[in-house]
């Protein structure tokens, strides 16, 4: 399942730069010492942009919930579908979700709650992106 | 003259604020609707333009008005939520040019301006006041009701108007491209991963079925009998085009969009326009049909921590929402006669539903409630109006609805199960909307 | 031989929305040439019935998109024909079902009477 290339941009190029190397890094307000995700500009708690920095997470997460697509709309993804589109919560902050396809699972069986750990994936035009899968 | 957003100041975003300053001041006063259809066919005479000006004109005739006596005017100047012009298609100078362009060739066709209003309709000679509500129908409402409950204007016209163009909706642009912005990538948007936009409804309805042991089969009652009022809805699209029922059969076997969400899960965009006639109380008296009031109106602005509401967040924000619309109408759920929240993708609708406490349900008694009378008939109407499920994707029959049951116009659609007193109507979205609550009686 | 045909609607049949190429008499025809007819199309079934009861034709199935396999397990055939304008929907539907697939206008000109 290859999905669209990525062309990072200012604000999020901390989190790609992260990705090519293997690191899942997420956005972080230093002065509230509080995780976001996406990215913003400025931290959405205490509205600052001076504190912001990027913190190594320990790539692992759980399965917080799932759908199963079955009409994409991304035209690079439709001859994948159908596929399981999952929420992963970091184990750093419950409150951090990301997505993920779950790669390695079969269509509609996942284990809401079970225990994941980060990969990385190629995307379309080499950018690579977290990905999750299921601890064994 | 120029016209700019709503400021927030004109939002009731907040609890704390005590009964609204101009409840019963507000009256609604004329409704008016374009025929629907499911796409623009390319002329001038079916464009969004076009039936903008004739919702427009049906409102000032609904309500009986000198034209010249209006004074204001708020609109949405979005009309799609995702149908684009396609980059590098040639606009049809013929279309534009049959009307008085803007210098925007796209204004009145797959965007829409107070200018371009204005321009083309020269019987609108007093506008003095416009206003941009940015969002759907709920946020113009709102805010026509806060100017003329303010003096800014004291007759307005509230207008919403819808485009569709030809292909399928968020397939072009960024879904059809081989890459995206970074940022793109990481928001909760519908490209990269793939979610359709009913995805992060049915994540929430999954969560909201785990938690309370309840399953999708569940909103069968719901949406057949959304699909029945709405075809007691003669302006809406499947009323007037395609006048099918939507049986349990037809629900239970629809394919998956993003599962849990199911094709009938999701509304169908049309191409529809539709607006309404506000005006002060003192001057309701004296027009052609019975005044109904605006007692109170509330937004949400509910923010979740990270890419998709969870069910706490959603059912936090809904509670709140619901002490809102109460407390600034000075009523309590019990006073409710019916509701219209919204309902574009049909799983949050028992959001909404909850976030009230209609009569009396608690977080997760939704969908049993479902399971009971919720007919026009029966003493409990859950969306008389039939919504977008019923009538197709224009945000507003709610609020038609709403107007026309405690005119006592609502015609086959009528109420009859309890008297039509107070309704609330509003969305979109469970975290963030405009609600209005409509009365037959100014306080 | 027998021959099923599963026949989208909106974009196929000229009662659709937008209106497809193919003729209900042509519908008619199939069905009297003695293969089995049907639809299988985003419409509710409900509704997709009420239009072959309009049009006289008795039909053997109507189905949603998703449910030609099961359209293939009821009913037992030498081929299967899937008939539909939409790439996604229609063709790697059908092809997933096993069924052969033809476009609206490869459609028209009843190749499977060849």
């Amino acid at each position: 399942m290859v999905k669209q290339g990525i062309v990072p941009d200012d604000l999020t190029k901390p989190f790609w730069d992260a990705a090519n190397e293997g690191r899942l890094e997420i956005q972080n307000c230093s002065a509230c010492n509080r995780l976001q995700n996406p990215p913003l500009a400025a931290c959405s708690q205490c509205k600052s942009s001076d504190n912001l920095e990027w913190k190594v997470m320990s790539g692992k997460g759980k399965i917080y919930n799932y759908g199963v697509v079955y009409d994409c709309p991304v035209r690079l993804l439709q001859e994948d579908q159908p596929f399981n589109l999952v929420v992963i919560t970091l184990d750093e902050d419950s409150g951090i979700q990301m997505y993920s396809h779950l790669p390695g699972t079969s269509v509609d069986d996942v284990p809401v709650g079970a225990s994941v750990e980060v990969i990385f994936e190629k995307s379309a035009n080499g950018q690579m992106i977290p990905e999750w899968q299921i601890v064994s | 003259m120029v016209t700019e957003n709503a400021p927030a100041s004109m939002y009731r975003t907040t609890e704390g604020l005590g009964v609204w300053e101009h409840k019963g001041k507000v009256a609604a006063v004329g409704i008016g609707h374009s025929p629907t259809t499911r796409r623009w066919d390319g002329t001038a005479e079916n464009s969004m333009g076009a039936n903008s000006i004739f919702a427009l004109r049906q409102a000032i005739a609904d309500a009986g008005v000198n034209p010249a006596d209006i004074d204001g005017l708020v609109l949405d100047p979005v009309t799609t939520t995702g149908a684009h012009w396609p980059e590098g298609q040639e606009i049809p100078m013929d279309v534009v040019n049959h009307y008085n362009p803007t210098d925007d060739p796209l204004d009145g066709i797959a965007k829409l301006s107070v200018e371009w209003i204005l321009k083309n309709m020269p019987e609108l000679s007093n506008v003095k006041f416009t206003m941009y509500g940015p969002g759907c129908m709920s946020h113009a409402i709102v805010v026509a009701a806060q100017a003329v409950g303010e003096g800014r204007t004291h007759t307005c016209l509230v207008l919403k108007s819808w485009h569709n163009l030809e292909g399928r909706y968020n397939q072009a642009g960024i879904s059809a491209s081989d890459t995206v912005p970074g940022v793109f990538a990481m928001t909760p948007g519908r490209t990269l991963w793939g979610a359709p936009g009913s995805y992060g409804t049915a994540l929430q309805f999954a969560e909201y079925c785990r938690k309370y042991g309840k399953s999708h089969d569940m909103m069968a009652p719901f949406m057949a009998n959304s699909r029945r009022n709405g075809l007691l809805f003669p302006e809406g699209y499947w009323a007037q085009h395609r006048p099918e029922e939507l049986t349990t059969e037809d629900y239970l076997n629809a394919r998956w969009i993003a599962k849990p969400a199911s094709l009938f899960d999701n509304d169908i965009p049309i191409m529809v326009s539709g607006a309404y006639l506000f005006t002060t109380a003192e001057r309701a008296k004296d027009m052609k049909q019975k005044p109904v009031y605006i007692i109170n109106h509330a937004s949400s602005r509910g923010a979740q921590r990270s890419i998709l509401p969870t069910l706490d967040e959603v059912e936090k924000e809904t509670a709140e929402t619901g002490r809102k619309i109460y407390e600034g109408a000075g009523i309590t759920a019990a006073d409710l006669s019916f509701e219209n929240m919204y309902d574009g993708f049909s799983l949050f609708h028992q959001f909404h539903l909850e976030g009230l406490r209609f009569r009396g349900m608690q977080n997760g008694d939704a969908l049993d409630f479902y399971q009971t009378d919720i007919s026009i008939e029966g003493p409990d109407p859950v969306l008389p109006s039939g919504g977008n499920i019923g009538s197709g994707r224009s945000r507003f029959w709610m609020h038609t609805d709403c107007i026309q049951q405690i005119q006592g116009r609502a015609g086959a659609r009528s109420i009859i199960g309890v008297k039509p007193e107070i309704g609330v109507s509003g969305g979109p979205m469970p975290m963030g909307g405009n609600f209005t609550v409509w009365s037959a009686t100014p306080d | 031989m027998v021959i099923l045909i599963s026949f989208d609607i909106d974009g196929t049949l000229e009662v659709g929305d937008p209106p497809g190429v193919l003729t209900m008499e042509l519908v008619r025809k199939t069905q009297e040439a003695g293969i089995l007819v049907g639809s299988c199309s985003d419409r509710p079934i409900s509704g997709q019935r009420a239009i072959w009861e309009k049009h006289g034709i008795a039909y053997d199935f109507a189905v949603s998109k998703h449910q030609l396999p099961d359209v293939k397990a009821k009913f037992e055939a030498d081929v299967y024909y899937h008939i539909g304008d939409r790439e996604d929907l229609d063709r790697q539907y059908a092809l997933a079902a096993g069924f052969e697939f033809f476009w609206p206008d490869e459609a028209a000109s009843e190749p499977w009477l060849k």
